[in-house]
């Protein structure tokens, strides 16, 4: 991670809208539940089952059609799956962390584990959010009543209102023994979720 | 490493930019915690054999309406590391402006041999190829008369390499107007195709178009 900035040497393409019409075509239901490789074998990853679900809005408090949300998190153990935990004995063979889903409706659903806590931090999932007009924008939530969020050194950079808007409601649990959680994402406005910037910082 | 999370820009005459854009400037993320923000994406992506080639629905199918184009080009990341692997998903509009998703409710017309929608991979020098129908541009705001200028629709996923963006066409009259190449300003050049001469017959036009995957995650575990 150092002297990064002198070793870039190409200028960006940018980023732009996804526009409205995401193909629904590149959907891929092993991205939109994370619980289960294929429906028709017994094979899935470690942990508690969790639905996570809720709403994106805009800024006047309406649905965000089309919206694609991209999921990203630990194993139950904690663990990422990245180029810095390859070999690593708490890694899930059965979990890779990333998911992803194309709301028609800018309602969500998402199926996956409960992510472990990593060192020093409170169990969350980052979102990318793509859509019509923005550019990505990125956040990452957090689960109620876990001790580890008054630790987390994440949560600890924001104020009390913005942990809140990061931090999703347990709901208890589903028929099929899932925990719900839920949460709404507010794009833009006055109860504005907070995004963070992973492009600069 | 920068001080201050960015301001995001509203499109101009964008509504929906108006809607969905967060007013308040993006928060930094502590280093501590910046690796939690670096997705990886996994390294399953599939392709299906004629996915590369928009110009018509399947191999034996007739070609669609309009001018046939090749677009190619590298992938890779600031740091110039090309990108192996990557998955590459297309989509246009026809060559009325017309897509073939079920919201899009423009009216216009479609063309019963063209999908609009295709999958490639970059090879293991980071290049990738595929054939599309030259897209028409389309009447996006019919109440002041604002136009989107013909584009190509890119989304690159690879490792912790993850874009979205779109390909214009040089010259085009409607580029000065869109809203999300205003806010581009000078770079906007960076996301336009370079005509080439093309030497096969399949395609009256050929495109290229290198891509570089922006910002920290992609160069994180370098
Ligand atoms: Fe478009």
């Amino acid at each position: 991670m150092t002297n990064k900035q002198q070793t870039n040497i190409l200028l960006p393409t940018n980023e732009d809208t996804t526009g409205p019409y995401f193909p629904t075509y590149f959907s891929d239901e092993s991205y939109e539940d994370l619980t289960q490789i294929h429906s028709g074998v017994i094979a899935g990853p470690s942990g508690q089952n969790i639905i996570l679900r809720g709403r994106v809005l805009d800024r006047n408090g309406k649905l965000a059609n089309g919206v694609l949300l991209e999921f990203w998190q630990a194993n139950a153990k904690g663990i990422y799956r990245n180029p810095s935990s390859e070999n690593h004995p708490g890694l899930d063979p059965w979990f890779d962390g990333y998911g992803r889903l194309r709301s028609t409706t800018g309602e969500y659903t998402y199926r996956t584990i409960f992510p472990g806590a990593s060192k020093d931090r409170a169990p969350n999932i980052t979102i990318t959010i793509f859509s019509d007009g923005i550019n990505r924008i990125v956040t990452q939530i957090f689960f109620a009543d876990q001790k580890a969020n008054e630790i987390d050194p994440l949560l600890k950079t924001l104020s009390d209102q913005d942990r809140k808007r990061l931090t999703a409601k347990y709901e208890g649990p589903s028929p099929d023994g899932a925990d719900v959680y839920t949460l709404d994402i507010i794009m833009a406005g006055d109860n504005e979720t907070p995004f963070f910037d992973d492009f600069l910082s | 490493m920068t001080s201050i999370g960015r301001q995001l820009s509203i499109g101009k005459t964008d509504n929906t930019s108006d809607q969905r854009t967060p007013r308040k400037r993006l928060r930094l993320i502590p280093a501590d915690v910046r690796e939690s923000f670096v997705p990886v994406i996994p390294a399953r992506a599939v392709q299906r054999q004629n996915e590369w080639d928009l110009t018509r629905i399947a191999p034996n199918r007739p070609r669609a309406e309009g001018s046939p184009i090749e677009v190619k080009g590298t992938v890779r990341n600031e740091s110039g590391t090309l990108l192996r692997g990557a998955l590459i998903e297309i989509w246009n509009a026809n060559h009325h402006g017309r897509y073939r998703h079920v919201e899009d409710h423009s009216g216009l017309k479609l063309d019963e041999n063209f999908f609009g929608i295709g999958r490639v991979i970059t090879d293991e020098y980071g290049n990738y190829r595929f054939w599309t129908i030259s897209p028409g541009a389309y009447l996006a705001r019919p109440d002041i008369g604002r136009w989107r200028p013909k584009h190509i629709h890119l989304s690159i996923s690879c490792g912790s390499s993850r874009i979205i963006t779109q390909m214009y066409f040089p010259n085009e009259p409607n580029n000065a107007s869109d809203p999300m190449a205003l806010l581009m300003g000078d770079s906007f050049d960076r996301n336009l195709g370079k005509p080439y001469e093309t030497k096969i017959p399949e395609v009256d036009q050929g495109y290229d178009f290198d891509i570089v995957v922006g910002g920290k995650n992609a160069t994180f575990f370098e």
